[in-house]
């Protein structure tokens, strides 16, 4: 007992004074290399590569990129003016997603691919989510995404130079010695108490959301831009297909990223309280119900889809609480949306790009949990110049070639403001329709096949349309508007929650020929379309998901208990039979 | 030949490995991607590879006096075989398919054992030793099988029967047989004998051996030719179209067929099933330029009845495009993905 205390009373000894040496070291280190923010240490710039990369860089340039980022590099190529982010200006050789410290030159070196120790590589390699870059590895092999970073640091970037010592620096951040610290509770608590404090929730928002602040910021060419959404990870510019990547996180906060209103923290924070910060951003990202991290889909890199929305049942009436225990044990759906680029006017750019989904169902009606990111309210103001009815409403679709001031980047917070909205759209006898049961996707197929439209409108309005074609006007139905709820409409720091109930149909009063009837244990497509009023979406320039099947959970049936049980006793007799006729045929016996 | 074989063995090690780790999920089923549009080559080239390093394995093992019994080496080898289709690839393949070629890797596995009478009788016996059960060792296994088994069969098909909710399985045709012409902005055209007005020599005329020189190369990165640059202010005739139908294809197409025309554009991570990926020889490179003139003009909606369900949202380009458009983007495509349109002979 008294050995044991000792032991301890050592190591309390050992361990503060590790403590104190370990604090001494620290500060002789940043008191060694003063002027170099903590974490950071100098570094070369890389020779410069050979002619001959630089030429058969060239030649990818020109068979893969010039097509957005334009003839001379400067992001003006055919596909740019209806694009947002608009593709990078390679002139001024500011690039976002850096290792080196603030105003710096990126890494890269044209001879060494190493992860982590070549930042434009790694853009290249593994793309900009949320932006129309690509990851191109698998596509170009390692040489010539090496070759085609050579051809444009040399000849794209025109007012620096990656190889001339007398005006570049390097200040690398020495991510690969800098252990992250574990995300325990209190480093999150204090993370969160961080982003007050150091203004963060001033652009990124209350929840992080990226609704602070979002008309004000502009980038370095004069675009909007908008702050990061902490929730969607996957979305990061940085996230280099790894978005749950505390290190990603940590990385974009000690060197900001060039060119937009995001500065480094490099200076102003340290170490420790950077990785607090990294840890709490990262906590707020999307996880599933057990607070693991979302599967990424590597095709797309966006959380994986499964496309079947299960529907619940409670007894009694719907809760309107979305904190209820029934809403908490039904499972929510990722719901990807596009935008809708099939009929005019296309939405290219669309701001809401998922919706998260929960279903309840009683006897009488269903109801639908709308969750979605949208960084705006927006509620238009006075009368719009439209019948709500109406589907072919004077909208312009982005012109192809406007060049940079008629851009669609140019555009953004510039639009004329309309009602944020969301709608869901069920065929109408679906269960006549040949399987699998579908009919055409944008409002419906025709006077046969046509669909059943519920539409809530940020001005608290809910309607519900029949829909006979993509450009067929909507037709109204009146009397059924009276069974729609609104159980819920709030916009919350950067969030619609929105709790839709609509009757199931299957009843005599129902109109077979406008009703979507919801049967239990069936497979029911089901489409979302979303608007954001401050994106100008009206009519059809909104955002759409795919087709989704709401599926009402059923109780489970008798024969489920039987059959099994049955089954295994045949098996039981199989075995028996089998056995019998070995030892008979042994014993030289026929059957 | 010992160190031939050793060689095998130790792909066989270094191969089984790689498959432990991917079916644990240490490592992610990506680490060796699968090359666009040579997936299928791939597996075959993976699978003989791992053929290879199995027969260095055994015949190291048996060198060492360890031998397997062909009766394992038989259930082993399926069941690896199943373990590759199911965590190697990706996008994973539905079980149903699965099921298909594990049937047929089942009935690939008892030819081999069977090739001849004595492997044969090897095979079986370790199945009779345990149903006549003549030491005590196989009465134990015996029993422990009479038990198991109905056990597992409840359990599976209790399994089976709960209420799932999956989603269905949709069967489609991919390519549905096209009309015999179209009518599109007032004009009609047959496919059998329309031509692409761009596909022509720099004197103008409709050449399609001099086009097909100029396409970007079948090799890895698919680059254009050396000398062949659609952006050589000096480019004329089939090129010039070419970067033309590009720019096109990169104000409008790009958004759901993506950058590099393998069906991962923008927005294609909302759409189910995802856009066609025209890097694949399964897509264009199967079709006449005729069809993809269809195809692009019509839409999803201009899909015939056998094509249903219509899940595609492929707009109906004449809404957006003229005929010229469409066809300086059809010729972008092919030249893009190195690829030649089929003919009609």
């Amino acid at each position: 007992m008294q050995k044991s205390g000792t032991q301890v009373a050592s190591l309390v000894v050992s361990s503060t004074v590790g403590a104190i040496l370990m604090i001494a070291s620290g500060t002789a280190m940043v008191f060694a290399q003063s002027g170099i923010p903590e974490g950071f240490k100098k570094g070369e710039l890389a020779p410069p590569p050979s002619p001959e990369m630089v030429e058969a860089g060239k030649r990818v340039y020109f068979t893969k990129c010039v097509w957005c980022h334009g003839v001379d590099g400067a992001g003006d190529g055919p596909g740019a003016d209806r694009l947002w982010p608009r593709p990078r200006n390679f002139n001024q050789g500011t690039f976002k997603i850096r290792h080196t410290a603030s105003g710096e030159l990126p890494l890269f070196d044209a001879k060494k691919p190493i992860p982590g120790q070549n930042d434009l590589f790694d853009t290249v390699t593994h793309g900009l989510p949320g932006s129309a870059m690509p990851p191109w590895e698998g596509i170009l092999t390692e040489e010539q995404r090496l070759q085609v970073l050579a051809f444009v640091t040399t000849q794209l970037v025109k007012d620096r130079s990656f190889t001339d010592k007398q005006s570049e620096t390097q200040t690398i951040l020495n991510l690969a010695e800098l252990k992250p610290k574990p995300a325990t509770e209190e480093s999150i608590k204090r993370g969160a108490e961080l982003v007050v404090e150091k203004k963060c929730i001033e652009c990124h928002g209350v929840e992080g959301r990226g609704d602070g602040n979002a008309f004000n910021l502009k980038d370095d060419w004069g675009f909007s831009i908008q702050p990061a959404n902490w929730h969607k990870c996957w979305n990061f510019r940085g996230s280099r297909q790894d978005p749950y990547n505390v290190a990603n996180i940590f990385r974009t906060f000690s060197t900001g990223i060039n060119g937009t209103p995001m500065p480094s923290f490099a200076d102003s924070t340290t170490i420790d309280e950077r990785w607090d910060i990294a840890n709490f951003v990262n906590s707020l990202c999307e996880r599933d119900a057990n607070g693991k991290p979302l599967p990424i889909d590597p095709l797309t890199d966006k959380p994986k889809i499964d496309f079947v929305i299960p529907s619940n049942p409670v007894e009694g009436e719907i809760p309107a609480d979305i904190e209820h225990e029934a809403w908490k044990n039904t499972p929510r759906r990722y719901v990807a949306m596009g935008g809708q680029i099939t009929h005019k006017p296309r939405n290219f750019v669309n701001r809401i790009d998922d919706i998260w989904v929960r279903s309840l169902y009683n006897e009488k009606s269903i109801a639908y949990l709308l969750e979605w990111d949208d960084r705006t309210k927006s509620v238009a103001e006075g009368k719009l110049p439209w019948a709500p009815t109406e589907v072919n409403i004077d909208i312009e679709e982005q012109p192809p070639v406007t060049g940079e001031e008629g851009s669609i980047a140019a555009k953004q917070n510039h639009y004329p403001v309309y009602n944020d909205a969301i709608a869901i759209e069920t065929p109408v006898k679906w269960q006549e329709l040949p399987a699998p049961i579908k009919p055409r996707y944008l409002f419906g197929t025709n006077e046969q096949f046509p669909v059943d439209i519920v539409k809530w409108e940020a001005d608290g309005s809910i309607r519900a349309f029949k829909g006979t074609g993509w450009d067929k006007d909507f037709e109204e139905r009146d009397s059924y508007e009276e069974h729609l709820k609104v159980l819920k409409s709030e916009w919350k720091n950067g969030r619609w929650y929105v709790l839709i109930e609509r009757p199931l149909g299957n009843k005599k009063e129902q109109d077979y020929d406008e009703d979507t009837f919801f049967e239990v244990g069936k497979y029911i497509p089901t489409v979302f379309f979303a608007w954001d009023g401050h994106n100008g979406d009206a009519g059809r320039k909104m955002a759409v998901s795919a087709f989704y099947y709401t599926f009402m959970n059923p109780p489970i049936p008798q024969e489920t208990y039987i059959y099994p049980v049955l089954i295994a006793f045949g098996v039981v007799f199989l075995e028996g039979w089998v056995l019998t006729r070995r030892a008979n045929k042994k014993k030289g016996k026929t059957l | 030949m010992k160190a031939l074989m050793s060689l095998g063995a130790l792909v066989g090690v270094v191969g089984l490995l790689l498959l432990a780790g991917m079916v644990f999920d240490i490592i992610p089923s990506t680490t060796i991607r699968l090359v666009e549009g040579y997936m299928p080559m791939q597996m075959l080239f993976e699978v003989g590879c791992f053929v290879l390093g199995f027969t260095g394995l055994s015949y190291m093992l048996n060198a060492m006096g360890m031998g397997i019994p062909r009766f394992w080496q038989g259930i082993g080898f399926w069941v690896f075989f199943l373990l590759y289709i199911k965590y190697r690839i990706y996008p994973p393949i539905p079980f149903s398919v699965r099921a298909m070629y594990g049937t047929v890797a089942l009935v690939a596995v008892l030819m081999w054992l069977s090739s001849n009478e004595e492997d044969w009788k090897k095979f079986k016996q370790p199945i009779l030793n345990v149903l006549d059960a003549q030491t005590g060792f196989n009465k134990f296994l015996r029993y422990v099988y009479l038990v198991a088994l109905p056990i597992l069969t409840w359990g599976f098909s209790y399994n089976a029967m709960m209420p799932k909710s999956e989603e269905p399985i949709e069967l489609r045709t991919v390519h549905p047989a096209p009309p015999a012409s179209t009518k599109v902005h007032g004009k009609t055209y047959v496919l059998q004998t329309a031509l692409n007005p761009y596909r022509v020599n720099p004197e103008g005329k409709y050449d399609q051996e001099y086009t097909n020189s100029l396409i970007v190369e079948q090799s890895m990165g698919r680059l254009m030719k050396p000398n062949a640059n659609p952006w050589d202010e000096k480019a004329e005739g089939y090129l010039k179209y070419v970067r033309e139908g590009g720019e096109i294809f990169f104000q409008n197409c790009h958004f759901c067929h993506g950058d590099n025309l393998n069906g991962r554009g923008l927005h294609a991570f909302a759409f189910n099933p995802i856009p066609a990926n025209f890097t694949d020889p399964g897509t264009i490179a199967q079709l006449q330029e005729t069809f993809i003139f269809w195809r692009v003009a019509k839409g999803g909606m201009g899909l015939p009845n056998e094509g249903f369900p219509w899940a595609s949202v492929m707009p109906p380009w004449e809404q957006h495009l003229t005929v010229d458009e469409m066809w300086k983007v059809i010729l972008f495509e092919y030249w893009h993905t190195g690829y030649y349109p089929r003919t009609w002979d």
